[in-house]
Parts: C-alpha cells; sequence; structure tokens
C-alpha cells in the first residue's frame, strides 16, 4: 500500500519535527479527494471547504498520536465522513443521511486518444452508465478506482462487507463493459448492411 | 456462472486486489472468451486515467486553512511569522539607504553585463572561462549552450573551450543555481570538491563551499545523478523537491586514511557520509529556502548561529566575530532581505 506508507512517513515527520513542508505535502496529496468526499456529501463547495480545513487542523493538534495507525488514509476518510455528517445533521437538521443519496462524481471517465481505441461515441455511452449506477455502487467504484482506497478500507468506511464491495464493483464494470460489446455487435450489423 | 465470477475477478485485478490463484483463474476465463478482449483492454486503460487535480486549487485552499489556523488561534510553528526583520524598526530606515542599495545592485549588473559581455565578444577562445563572485555580490551568467547559472557571493564556476562538444562539464566552489537546458546527448557535469553531479536538463542548487561543514545538492525539478569522490560507484539519484547533504569533513578524512592504507578497501557505510532530506517550502508562498538567494532573500530555519554567521560573511562581505561562545550553537530561524547590514549587527 505505497499511499499509506507515504502519508506515514509524512505524518511522522509532521510528529517528530513539527515539519511544515511535510504538513503542506500531506494537505496537497489529501485536498482534492477529501473536499470531493465531504463534497459528496454537503453539496456545498464551501461547507466541504471548512471540512477538510478541520480535518488538517485535527491532524496537526493531534500530530504525536498518528504514529500507531494502521491505515492513515482511511482514518481520514472516516473523519471527513463524520464531520461532514455532523455539519449536515446542523445545517439541515436532516438525520442519517444515508450513502444512497451521496451525490459522487467521477472525473476519470475521459478519453485518451494515445491509449484508448474507443470513439467518442461509446466513452459517451460509459459515462452514461457510470452516472446510471445505482449511487452507492458509483461511490464505492469512485473510491476504489479515483481514490485508490482498498476495498477493505471502503468495506471499514460505509460499514459494509467485503464481499458486497466485490459485487459492486463488478456490477460497476459490467456495465461499462456492456457499452463497449454492444456496440462492436452494432459496428458489425452496420458492415453487414453495407454489403447486403 | 462464469460471466459473474468474470468481472469479480477483473475488478479485483485492477484494484489489485486478487491473489495469484484468482488471478490464474481469470487468466483462465479470458482464454475461454477471446470475444471480451476488446472490452478488457479498454477498461483497462480507463482504469488508468487519474481524475485531474487542481494543484493550484489545492494551494489556495492550503492559504485558506492556514489562515483559518491562525483566527481559531491553533500555534503553527514560529515560521513565517518571526523573522528578525519584522522586529527591526524598518519605517526609520533612511530613504538614502534605499538609494544606496538601489545604486549598488544597479552597478553590480552594469559591471557584470560588461564583464560577460566583453567576455563573450572576445574573439580568442580561452583555454578556461572562469566567472567569480566577490563576498557581498551576486551574478547571473549564460553559458554557451542557452543554461543559465546564477552565482552566490564569494563563489567561482569554471569552464573550458571543449564545453558543450561532448559533454558540459563545469566545475564550481560555492554556490550556484542551475537552470540546465536538456540535451540528452551531452550530459551537463558539475565538479565540486567532494562530489560529481550528472544531469540531463532540469534545475537545482549546489552549495559547496570549501569552508563549509557540507555540500549540499537541491533538486527542483528533472532528476540528477550524484557521484562522491572517491566513490564512484555509488550513485545516488535524487527526486524533485529533495536536497543532498554530503559530510565534507569525512570525505577528507576518508583521503587521508585511504592514502594511508594504500587504497586499501574501505566498506564504510554510505548512509554515514550522505543524507537524503526534504527541501525546506516555506509555507506562505512555498519558496525553497535553499534557493530563495536568488530573489535576493536569506533565509535560515532553525540553523546555527555560527552557520549564519559564515553566511553572513559572504552574503554581506563583512567579518563576524562571536563574543560569547555560548552564542556559537544557538538555533535560529529568519528572512532577510537584501539590504546593508543595520549599523546594530557591525561589532
Amino acid at each position: 500500500m505505497p499511499e499509506n506508507e507515504q502519508i506515514k512517513r509524512l505524518l511522522s515527520l509532521i510528529a517528530l519535527n513539527d515539519d511544515q513542508g511535510a504538513y503542506k505535502e500531506l494537505f496537497m496529496l489529501l485536498h482534492p479527494r477529501l473536499k470531493q468526499f465531504a463534497y459528496s456529501i454537503l453539496k456545498s463547495n464551501e461547507e466541504a471547504e471548512e471540512i477538510v480545513s478541520d480535518v488538517f487542523v485535527k491532524i496537526w493538534e493531534k500530530r504525536t498520536q498518528f504514529s500507531h495507525i494502521e491505515s492513515p488514509r482511511l482514518y481520514f476518510y472516516t473523519i471527513t465522513k463524520n464531520l461532514s455528517l455532523t455539519r449536515i445533521t446542523k445545517l439541515k437538521r436532516q438525520v442519517n443521511i444515508a450513502p444512497e443519496d451521496w451525490l459522487v462524481q467521477l472525473d476519470s471517465i475521459y478519453f485518451d486518444p494515445e491509449q484508448l481505441i474507443i470513439t467518442e461515441e461509446i466513452l459517451r455511452q460509459i459515462r452514461q452508465a457510470v452516472n446510471d449506477l445505482p449511487p452507492r455502487c458509483r461511490l464505492i467504484f469512485k473510491l476504489i478506482k479515483d481514490d485508490g482506497l482498498k476495498y477493505k478500507e471502503v468495506a471499514e468506511l460505509l460499514h459494509l462487507s467485503i464481499k458486497t464491495v466485490e459485487a459492486q464493483m463488478a456490477i460497476a464494470l459490467r456495465r461499462i463493459g456492456k457499452c463497449m460489446q454492444l456496440d462492436i455487435r452494432r459496428s458489425h450489423q452496420v458492415e453487414n448492411q453495407k454489403k447486403s | 456462472m462464469s460471466q459473474e465470477k468474470f468481472w469479480i475477478l477483473f475488478s479485483k485485478k485492477l484494484a489489485g486486489e486478487a491473489g495469484a490463484e484468482e488471478l490464474n483463474e481469470l487468466e483462465a476465463l479470458i482464454l475461454q472468451h477471446p470475444e471480451w478482449q476488446y472490452a478488457i483492454q479498454n477498461i483497462e486503460e480507463l482504469w488508468k486515467n487519474h481524475p485531474h487535480t487542481d494543484s493550484i486549487h489545492a494551494e489556495d485552499a492550503y492559504l485558506l486553512h492556514l489562515h483559518r489556523m491562525e483566527d481559531l488561534n491553533i500555534p503553527f510553528g514560529q515560521f513565517p511569522t518571526l523573522s528578525i526583520e519584522t522586529k527591526r524598526p524598518v519605517r526609520k530606515m533612511k530613504w538614502y539607504w534605499a538609494a544606496a542599495i538601489l545604486l549598488l545592485v544597479a552597478g553590480s549588473w552594469w559591471g557584470i553585463r560588461k564583464m560577460t559581455a566583453s567576455k563573450t565578444e572576445a574573439p580568442i577562445a580561452r583555454a578556461v572561462n572562469e566567472i567569480t563572485t566577490r563576498p557581498g555580490s551576486k551574478s547571473k551568467v549564460e553559458l554557451p549552450d542557452g543554461t543559465m547559472v546564477w552565482l552566490n557571493a564569494g563563489s567561482k564556476l569554471t569552464y573550458d573551450k571543449n564545453y558543450g562538444l561532448e559533454l558540459r562539464e563545469v566545475t564550481l566552489t560555492g554556490e550556484g543555481y542551475f537552470d540546465v537546458v536538456k540535451n540528452k546527448n551531452k550530459p551537463f557535469i558539475i565538479h565540486t570538491s567532494s562530489i560529481n553531479i550528472k544531469v540531463l536538463g532540469t534545475v537545482f542548487n549546489v552549495k559547496a563551499y570549501p569552508q563549509d561543514k557540507h555540500t549540499e545538492t537541491s533538486l527542483i525539478r528533472g532528476s540528477i545523478e550524484v557521484t562522491i569522490k572517491n566513490r564512484p560507484n555509488d550513485k545516488i539519484i535524487l527526486s524533485p523537491s529533495e536536497k543532498l547533504v554530503v559530510e565534507n569533513d569525512e570525505i577528507i578524512e576518508k583521503d587521508k586514511q585511504a592514502a594511508h592504507h594504500e587504497g586499501a578497501a574501505q566498506p564504510t557505510d554510505l548512509s554515514a557520509l550522505v543524507s537524503v532530506n526534504k527541501l525546506k517550502y516555506i509555507s506562505a508562498d512555498s519558496v525553497v529556502a535553499e534557493t530563495a538567494w536568488i530573489n535576493n532573500r536569506l533565509i535560515f530555519r532553525d540553523e546555527a548561529f555560527s552557520d549564519l554567521a559564515l553566511r553572513m560573511e559572504r552574503w554581506y562581505d563583512v567579518q563576524m566575530e562571536i563574543g560569547d561562545p555560548a552564542l556559537q550553537n544557538k538555533r535560529v530561524t529568519g528572512i532577510f532581505r537584501e539590504r546593508p547590514l543595520n549599523r546594530r549587527w557591525k561589532p
């Protein structure tokens, strides 16, 4: 788990030397993803920004206590989740907003002509397929693909079993895969029509 | 169903969760279904795409975060808020000091321009080109291939007429900030008294004053390869934002020992001689302390006063005597912008 190792290294620099360079590096490393994660719950940029800032306030204040955490990454996602849920309860007096109601954005479904041998049309279909995924499935897919979390970490974060995470990932990929198989069939049909 | 199993295994493979047995099983399934190949390949490529992250946005967010910490009265170390500069009565500085600095800076620039200009105009190819800076002055040089070098006070850079024919070789004493033009076929090599640095095209800072205890190499971007004199087999590759510190005393001592033992094998631990550290970023504006001097700033953080005194001697071309020996090892932190020494600093 190289990223967790990197986070641990930075945390120990921060704990031992009050290393502000390492603190900033950690911030730059985690900010984009933690903010997106907070945003998915709060649906507000400013609120999400403040939550991440709060998380980093905690990281600084409790810097000497992180040395024995096995997965600091999971720990920070968990604090982000908890702070966000507390915040939304206060703001909207909503109790218990379930992961089904989280707004998850995936921005890694894009076209790189050097690598992908698919058309814009297939890519559009893939995007659509990802958008049409059930919210919890999309959240799991995003956390694993974009944020690089492990199955075990996602399971703990969302209070699910690892088997559920496995199944949700399979559903997400199968739906994406379908876009491409369908297209192959369709292009064959087009060719056949031309021939006849 | 093999389909269901396939998607479970395939997603585990992508996420790096599959064990050896599962990978074998997946391999076997794929062999039975060549028609899946197209989708598999594309999904694998799509998986590699990372979300576009906006580092400028994160930088802004970090600044806001620091302000918020301040508002919340959370102590965040002494730096960068405490600097000696803010404690000095800056407003009382007489206008003629400012004028004097301007004259000084303009004068030295003009002098350097004239110096370098006359050098390039000279038609005779001199065997050795030498650029030196006196204590208290700095200089910026453009080498024949367009590589830029900023020379700090009290430094010397030499290169001979073969520069750029096969290699781009220079020798440095003192401190230089290098912005090397990329050329894969002609490596750029810097020789100092204790290390050699080989680069292809990159930006970095080298501090190799003979009087200093260490030789420091700070990499800003790109990558460089450092070899230590007398240990040509030990190569150290630096990554961006890393600083290599080599103990000069150790090396000199090793030399002496080696001379005694007539080159007998010395299995000394490399880690005793060198260390790789992270660069010191200054939180407020992400300036790197190691290279602040090219912007006329002297930044020191948690350094021994005796080391600072040495740097100030070069920087201002003055002699500093530390009367109280207890002061020698006192740790200091602060920023100076370039300006003449205040009277109180003089003995």
